[in-house]
């Protein structure tokens, strides 16, 4: 590295943030945003929560970094927003300085004591399990003691992933910044003519811009560190936004970021107009608006879309699992995306088996594209879930059903389990009587007792019926209900 | 057998022969003076150069499967399943084990545990729940990137509709499993009759069904075929379900019965479809 050193470094970080990668967080973070804006244009979103800015200018302009950083956290605060903030040489010592206070908190590590600061910090703070776990087993405990080894050590034993750590521990950047300017322009732009109104084709087109830039990238053998997203309206006006790329986002996942900035600048637009105290109102509004197909964008739609690489380096190349990762080919990549652009992005989905008792809880149906765990793991007891063999025909909706025992009397199960008489005829959503020729029950179920919104009770039954079909049926509130079938 | 499948090779054969004197017409332009009889020797002599359509391996089904339907799903094929059901997925199981991509399209009450327990891997599995009025060319957009589409059509789709899927099924080479009928499918199954075991009057639970499966379609598939299956088995998977160990005698063919069956299935077939 040069002499000068990595620039000083701005992060702001609200401790609070959820971080379920929902568009609604990124969303709710642009109101952050557009605040920390007026103090720098250039942000750079680290992801939605957390955002830096170069501290150099602004500190200049604003008379000193500790200035620049209370004036940051105070507006910051002032909107509603917790907030803590560091200042430090590079981005990793920034971030650490941010963590390292409490809310409302300014951490400005001084000039040249970045390696200082960094040293008592242990090395799980590295952000690689790899060196998290086996930096310790070495005896070594802290960047301080992990950045007294010599660079050629640290390489030969560690490879890749340690040169970067060791970089980090020593108060350097990760890697070095291209020190050539890109031959060529690599950003790439669409226009939309007429303007787009919609949200959801300009999202599309970013798929393939993506793409495209990508495959530039690749062809000059560069990774970007951001990707900047330009929006142009009809009106003229432009908004812009930096996203951290590292060279590891898909062109799917930059598509994402620039849903985010789209809905996050309408979400923005609609609270512009509404009155600031309403703010939390506004947020649900947006999160409401979430599912609402015709996305409307503001400005008289938009007319180009440019997407510029920032900050090019080498590509070191990513090398992909051996063995465990379902890769995606191109293929069904390309078949998925021209599906998502004729009915919505929500319309082509991968099932993830997840967590839960009744055959629907055990699926989480992801958008192709988006990169989500479901939210109950499917790997813990469940104990009460329902045994295997799963039905083939789970119902969206459980349907309605009666049932009725050989006098036809409703059959109706106790808070204790009883079953009222043996179930001897079914109608399904109001069809034709069949008669139970075996059936097993009640099972009890009482869910989430302890959060009165999702509590539910449920005893449920396996019925067959003379026309062979069998059914996984329950009574909740005394009503029975038709989960699924086994077809 | 041979022979059927000697016979099918004759109707491609004629089938094509008028496709290309359709498609040379326009290009003789005036030429009224050559006769057909004339143009023959010249398709026959074109005949050897047809060009043969890239052999891919027909995706394999499930072992239990394997003599319902000899060689596994023909690439380029509609397979039809009488309905919705676990027999469907039971279908498309093989090629996922096998590591093709399945795309479920117009199922939106898909089991995903029960597909997971006959074999078909989630982490290779598309849904398009609701593909919509316009499910035909969702259905060819994803013939595109899966090798296998299971496809519940919303609507009974025209004659129109289905050549213009056979011809997209041929061009790439892909595999169409309808859960419903599907006039002129390559391979027609039914699951005629079931029983569950493992559950009683008020005691047990749905252990496993077990499923007779008639098969029958066209060409080498002609003839029909019945066999007992344990679908789903104990373990949720898809097995062959033994005569001799079968629990319910009334409900049973005997082997003689079974043998006569196969003659049957068409019967059964058109009685049930």
């Amino acid at each position: 590295m040069t002499a000068a050193g990595p620039v000083r470094v701005l992060v702001l970080w609200c401790p609070d943030w959820p971080q379920t990668g929902q568009a609604a967080e990124a969303r709710a973070f642009e109101q952050v945003l557009s605040v920390v804006e007026e103090f720098c244009p250039r942000v750079e979103v680290l992801r939605p929560g957390a955002c830096a800015v170069g501290a150099r200018g602004p500190a200049r302009y604003f008379g000193g970094e500790e200035v620049l950083a209370r004036k940051i956290v105070e507006a910051v605060t002032g909107r509603g927003f917790a907030c803590q903030v560091g200042l430090a040489e590079g981005l990793f010592a920034a971030q650490l300085a941010a963590r390292a206070g409490a809310p409302g908190v300014v951490t400005v590590v001084a000039r040249g004591q970045t390696r200082e600061f960094l040293a008592a910090h242990p090395v799980s703070v590295l952000d690689s399990e790899e060196m998290a776990d086996l930096l310790p087993r070495l005896g070594i405990r802290t960047l301080g003691e992990f950045a007294a080894l010599p660079v050629a050590e640290a390489v030969n034993r560690f490879g890749v992933p340690g040169a970067l750590a060791h970089r980090l521990a020593r108060g350097l950047d990760p890697r070095p910044l291209a020190a050539r300017p890109a031959r060529a322009d690599l950003s790439v732009a669409t226009e939309f003519d007429p303007p787009e109104q919609l949200a959801e084709p300009v999202v599309f087109a970013a798929k393939a811009l993506a793409m495209r830039m990508h495959a530039g990238l690749a062809a000059s053998g560069l990774a970007c560190v951001r990707v900047q997203v330009e929006v142009t309206c009809e009106d003229g006006r432009q908004v812009s936004r930096l996203w951290r790329h590292d060279g590891l986002l898909s062109a799917l996942a930059v598509a994402e970021r620039v849903r985010w900035q789209l809905a996050g600048w309408q979400a923005g637009q609609d609270a512009a107009g509404q009155d600031a105290a309403g703010q939390d109102a506004a947020g649900q509004g947006a999160a409401g608006r979430d599912e609402d197909p015709a996305d409307r964008l503001p400005a008289g739609g938009i007319t180009v879309l440019r997407l510029v690489p920032d900050q090019l380096v080498r590509d070191g190349g990513r090398q992909l699992g051996l063995w465990g990762d379902a890769v995606v080919s191109d293929r069904v990549a390309r078949a998925a995306l021209r599906v998502q652009a004729m009915l919505g992005h929500g319309a082509v989905t991968r099932p993830v088996l997840a967590g839960g008792r009744g055959p629907a809880e055990q699926v989480t149906l992801i958008p192709f594209g988006d990169a989500q765990d479901p939210e109950f793991p499917a790997d813990r007891p469940w104990p009460g879930r329902i045994p295997a063999p799963g039905p083939a025909t789970v119902c969206r909706d459980p349907l309605p059903a009666r049932v009725a025992d050989a006098g036809g009397v409703a059959v109706t199960v106790t808070g204790r389990a009883q079953v009222s008489a043996p179930p001897a005829r079914v109608s399904v959503n109001g069809g034709p009587w069949l008669e139970v020729t075996s059936w097993a029950g009640p099972w009890p179920v009482a869910e989430r007792w302890w959060q009165p919104r999702l509590a539910r009770r449920r005893a449920r039954f396996q019925l067959v019926t003379a026309d062979g079909a069998a059914w996984l049926a329950a009574v909740q509130d005394g009503r029975w209900l038709i989960e699924a079938r086994y077809d | 057998m041979t022979l059927t499948y000697i016979e099918s090779v004759f109707d491609i054969v004629r089938v094509v022969v008028g496709i290309s004197q359709v498609s040379r017409l326009p290009v003789r332009g005036n030429d009224y003076g050559a006769s057909p009889s004339g143009a023959a020797p010249a398709v026959r002599g074109a005949l050897p150069a047809l060009p043969t359509p890239p052999v891919l391996p027909a995706l394999p089904v499930l072992p239990a499967l394997g003599e319902l339907l000899p060689g596994g799903l023909p690439r380029g094929t509609v397979a039809a399943a009488g309905g919705w059901g676990l027999l469907c997925l039971a279908l498309a199981a093989g090629a996922s084990a096998a590591g093709a991509w399945c795309a479920v399209a117009g199922v939106p009450q898909l089991g995903v545990t029960a597909a997971a327990g006959v074999g078909l891997d989630p982490g290779r599995v598309l849904l398009v729940p609701d593909p919509g009025a316009g499910w035909p060319q969702v259905v060819i957009s994803l013939l595109d990137g899966c090798e296998l589409v299971l496809l519940r059509p919303p609507d009974r789709p025209s004659a129109g509709v289905r050549r213009r899927l056979e011809a997209s099924l041929r061009r790439r080479g892909g595999v169409l499993v309808v859960a419903g009928d599907w006039e002129g499918a390559q391979a027609r199954l039914l699951v005629t009759r079931q029983e569950w075991a493992g559950i009683g009057a008020g005691h047990g639970r749905l252990r496993a069904r077990r499923v007779q499966v008639v098969a029958d379609g066209r060409g080498a598939a002609a003839r029909s075929r019945a066999r007992w299956l344990w679908l789903p088995g104990p373990d949720g998977s898809v097995g062959l379900a033994d005569l001799a160990s079968t629990a319910d005698p009334a409900s049973t063919a005997d082997p003689a019965r079974a043998a006569d069956l196969a003659g049957t299935a068409g019967q059964v077939l058109r009685e049930t479809g």
